[in-house]
């Protein structure tokens, strides 16, 4: 975007909008850039680049939300986008309940803000990615065991401005970066993967080089991951108690307790399509979510969060708040409308569309569970359990549209008796009930295991729209789970 | 892309690439959506973008790059096809690399592309003043044009326009502890009319209100067309000829090769995929940008005809690319973006299917599907929106939702009866595959794992 172009097309639709006697005008124009290079046993697949940008125009009119957008970034492109917001605005407005209100922000004036990195990963080359992808495969290819080897990275950078009728003009810039890494066997007994467990992050080129993961030590070791789980034995069905890696139970919490805290789905909002939550008002305050050790927060300014951005999609400053306290549900994700609905003086800057070509709905911040106060490592908590499995790595996910009833796989497992691992298992699937389950929480590790887990595919909204999202976790003992064996179910 | 026309710019890029596949897309797109009884969010949208294959010759073979955006004028499409090439360069010689071939070239290429004037939402939000005040509803609709303008080197000009168009009502009891879905595809809002749906869901909530709650187990079951077309649409997604080839699929044959000619049912039940399906008629030439198990850009251009991957019962192709065909040494079976799933032996309605089943369980959506083994394509996710409890044929109540842990492949043998196939839409799909001509099916032991608490 150049730079006095965002300003002149927001002059542009905003006018309009104002004409009207609009009493809520946001313009938004958005660039999203995406980069992505796949490999298939070193052969690379698909090279792929693009670039969307966009304007959209989301008025409040008569008590009710217009929105509009367009890719046609002139004056008569904005305009007629504003134009074409208020008509949508005077549809809704038919029926309506009650008049939409906004819970007030302060004005920030013009203000920009960069999402820090070391190295710019979109300006790295075609050739450096498929190099470092390469060279990855023939670590790992060169196992007898491995037959096959995908790999991909995927990096992203999101470049947005917000104008709005109170004079903020918001520019930031925020990235994203991905790897993954998968080992195939194929063998007389079937077949079996094994992938990495580096999450995505809000970061630069210089995560692929190791600032952040240890790839030298994951590719070294995955050959061997995955031998070990081909001749595992299956795990006998029944309780477990399990111990679980942050590579894992950041999924957990992201199904469970980010999905379950969004007060649009509390409200309603999302009941006909990704669903509603248990955790529904009247519990605010008073509902025990989990076991005393349940600490989650929400946040929207983490280091290198997914979800981390200066100023939300309505122009409102990121903040940090408590979602569970000492095992109690305490908080909510909220956007402006949401917020003033429920009679709160602010949102806690959840607003987010993934294009401008999509509405602002309330999406998830970064929630992460906090650790311990006592510094406990992982091999502690497993000390401290008889008859076990510890769990990493996240692959198989599902939850219902209450948020109650889940299950879950992971990338290995590794069984436990008396304290010590004795090898992995294979065919583990986890199945609790969120409140049960965090319930069962006894134990937690303490910073020293906590690591930001995260994803690029949270899927919510009609039109669907798509969020990057970070979940912060340390290790953790939750005791008598229900485990399935996941080739018995096929055969049951 | 105010500054260029489409088709222009399609030219444009395709002479500056000299050879590859260029993809212009124009989308026009309303929606609306709303919760207890009040519509909530809307969008009136207008996208366009270029999209760029550029193949580019090596010393060891031909290589291929992607590059897409937005583009005003003759100078951004030039970054395009640089970038493009530039990819291609960095790939180097692309496994699935093959001659283009030459694919119709339609009279209305260059025509204008003149966006639609549909009124099908002004209609619908007309109808939802009528309905929403009489219960509480939730819901989505809308309505959507495409058109997409393919150029390939081997001389291919294709234009296709494509609307969708697709309605959900949801309506849940005052206390939150009933709720029933309805939805319907098709090509436009017009023809929706609102207070059938309305009457289905609430007469679904109705059903309810005698709560017979079953435990987990093994159910005899009628599944729905929607819940069926979840199931089958994720088969369908899984059966590409080179993971089982290679030994990693569902389909592949334990003793080698796959499991084409392998009779999976005793039913005569059919599953395609089918451009000329009558009513869900969509793209009828293979246009790919990218790699993968099923698509190669170079196959852009040819003929998509219907594809039986099951044939009364039996496994009968598998879906891939030129190049993987070639690897696995089987027919070229391209797939188009839609799907019939019909058993020659159903027959009636899911009434007249729930009511041969007896005694059962009516499960009328899926939800939140996701795969647990590979190998076996277990599947789990949860049943949603009316689990109706069948006795003596009729339906006496309803009971709590369950989990659900099933392959749709290991299914197929437990299929014991089948209605008429007829047009549905796919709960769990419905943002990717909405076309969907699906049969119910009553199914012995289908293994509902463990209860869900979710209403």
């Amino acid at each position: 975007m150049s730079s006095h172009l965002p300003d002149f097309l927001a002059e542009s639709a905003l006018s309009v909008a104002n004409d009207a006697n609009a009493s809520v005008a946001h313009v938004r124009i958005a660039q999203h850039d995406n980069r992505g290079v796949s490999t298939r046993d070193g052969n690379v697949e698909n090279i792929a680049s693009d670039s969307a940008t966009a304007l959209s125009v989301r008025v409040v009119h008569n008590g009710a939300w217009g929105f509009a957008a367009t890719n046609e970034l002139t004056h008569e492109g904005a305009a007629d986008a504003a134009r074409r917001a208020l008509e949508m605005a005077r549809i809704s407005s038919a029926v309506m309940n009650e008049p939409i209100e906004l819970a007030d922000e302060p004005n920030y004036g013009t203000a920009s803000w960069v999402m820090p990195k070391e190295i710019d990963a979109m300006a790295v080359s075609d050739d450096d990615v498929v190099a470092l992808l390469q060279d990855w495969n023939s670590r790992v290819a060169k196992s007898s065991v491995v037959n096959h080897v995908d790999a991909h990275v995927a990096m992203g950078r999101d470049t947005t401005f917000f104008a709005d009728l109170n004079g903020n003009r918001l520019t930031q810039e925020r990235d994203r970066i991905s790897a993954q890494l998968t080992a195939i066997h194929i063998g007389e007994g079937g077949f079996d993967d094994m992938r990495t467990c580096a999450p995505p992050a809000g970061r630069g080129w210089e995560y692929l080089l190791g600032k952040g993961w240890d790839w030298d030590h994951e590719l070294a070791a995955l050959p061997d991951y995955l031998e070990e789980k081909v001749k595992a034995p299956s795990v006998e069905a029944g309780v477990w108690d399990l111990v679980i890696d942050p590579t894992n139970l950041w999924l957990t919490i992201h199904e469970s307790i980010g999905h379950a805290t969004e007060l649009d789905r509390a409200l309603g909002f999302e009941a006909n399509y990704a669903g509603t939550s248990f955790a529904t008002l009247e519990k605010l305050g008073n509902f025990k979510y989990g076991s005393p050790l349940v600490n989650v927060t929400g946040d929207r300014n983490s280091e290198f969060g997914l979800s981390t951005v200066a100023w939300d999609d309505e122009g409102v400053a990121a903040q940090q708040w408590d979602l569970i306290k000492d095992g109690t549900l305490v908080g909510y994700q909220t956007d402006r409308s949401i917020a003033a609905k429920v009679g709160l003086d602010r949102s806690n800057g959840c607003a987010f569309a993934d294009s401008a070509l999509h509405t602002p709905i309330q999406r998830m911040p970064n929630v992460s569970l906090q650790p311990g106060s006592v510094d406990r490592s992982t091999e502690d908590l497993i000390v401290g359990v008889e008859r076990g499995i510890y769990i990493v790595g996240d692959k198989s996910w599902s939850i219902d549209m209450q948020r109650y009833n889940f299950q879950f796989t992971g990338q290995r497992f590794y069984e436990i008796k008396n304290g010590k691992i004795v090898g992995q298992l294979k065919d583990v699937v986890y199945q609790s009930r969120t409140p049960d389950f965090w319930g069962s929480l006894t134990d937690i590790g303490g910073p020293s295991t906590y690591l930001l887990g995260g994803a690029l595919n949270c899927g919510k909204g009609q039109p669907g729209q798509v969020a990057p999202v970070s979940h912060g976790c340390p290790s953790a003992v939750f005791r008598n789970i229900n485990v399935l064996n996941g080739r018995k179910e096929a055969s049951a | 892309m105010s500054q260029i026309k489409m088709s222009e710019a399609v030219e444009i890029a395709m002479e500056l690439v000299g050879k590859g596949v260029v993809i212009g897309e124009i989308n026009n797109a309303r929606n609306l959506r709303w919760a207890n009884s009040a519509l909530t969010t809307n969008g009136d949208t207008v996208d366009q973008s270029l999209s760029i294959a550029a193949f580019v010759d090596t010393p060891d073979g031909i290589a291929s790059g992607i590059s897409s955006g937005q583009v005003r004028n003759r100078e951004d499409i030039a970054k395009l096809v640089e970038a493009s090439k530039a990819s291609a360069i960095a790939a180097g010689p692309a496994q699935d690399a093959m001659d283009l071939v030459t694919g119709p070239v339609h009279d209305n290429f260059h025509s204008e592309v003149i966006p639609p004037a549909d009124e099908g939402i002004d209609f619908l939000s007309i109808q939802l003043g009528n309905v929403l005040p009489h219960g509480q509803f939730f819901g989505y609709a809308e309505q959507a044009q495409d058109t997409m303008l393919v150029a390939t080197s081997a001389g291919t000009r294709m234009r296709f326009s494509q609307s969708t168009s697709r309605f959900e009502l949801c309506a849940k009891s005052e206390d939150r502890e009933r709720s029933a879905w309805s939805g319907q595809s098709g090509t436009t809002l017009s023809d929706v009319m609102v207070t059938s749906h309305a009457d289905t869901v609430l007469r679904g909530l109705e059903h309810q209100k005698n709560r017979i709650d079953q435990e987990p187990g093994l159910h005899k079951v009628t599944l729905s067309p929607s819940a069926m077309a979840d199931l089958m649409i994720y088969m369908l997604w899984s059966a590409t000829a080179r993971e089982a080839h290679e030994g990693r699929s569902v389909f592949s044959n334990p003793l080698g090769g796959t499991r084409i000619g392998e009779q999976l049912t005793q039913r005569k039940l059919t599953i395609a995929t089918d451009p000329a399906l009558r009513g869900l008629e969509t793209v009828d030439h293979v246009v790919n940008l990218g790699s993968s198990s099923m698509s190669s850009s170079f196959d852009t251009g040819i003929l998509t005809p219907r594809a039986e991957i099951l044939r009364d019962g039996t496994l009968n192709a598998l879906g891939s690319s030129r190049h993987a065909a070639l690897e696995a040494k089987l027919p070229f079976t391209p797939l188009s973006d839609n799907i019939e799933v019909r058993d020659a032996q159903g027959s009636g309605s899911i009434d007249e299917l729930a009511a041969r089943m007896g005694d059962g369980l009516l499960i009328t959506c899926l939800w939140y599907i996701r795969e647990v083994d590979p190998q076996s394509l277990l599947l789990t996710g949860l049943t949603r929106d009316g689990v109706y409890v069948v006795k003596n044929g009729e339906i006496i109540g309803a009971s709590n939702n369950f989990r659900f842990n099933e392959s749709p492949v290991g299914m197929l043998s437990r299929i014991s009866d089948a209605g008429d196939a007829v047009n549905c839409l796919p709960r769990e799909w419905a943002d990717w595959f909405s076309r969907a001509r699906v049969a119910p099916v009553t199914v012995d032991q289908f293994n509902l794992s463990t209860r869900s608490d979710a209403v």
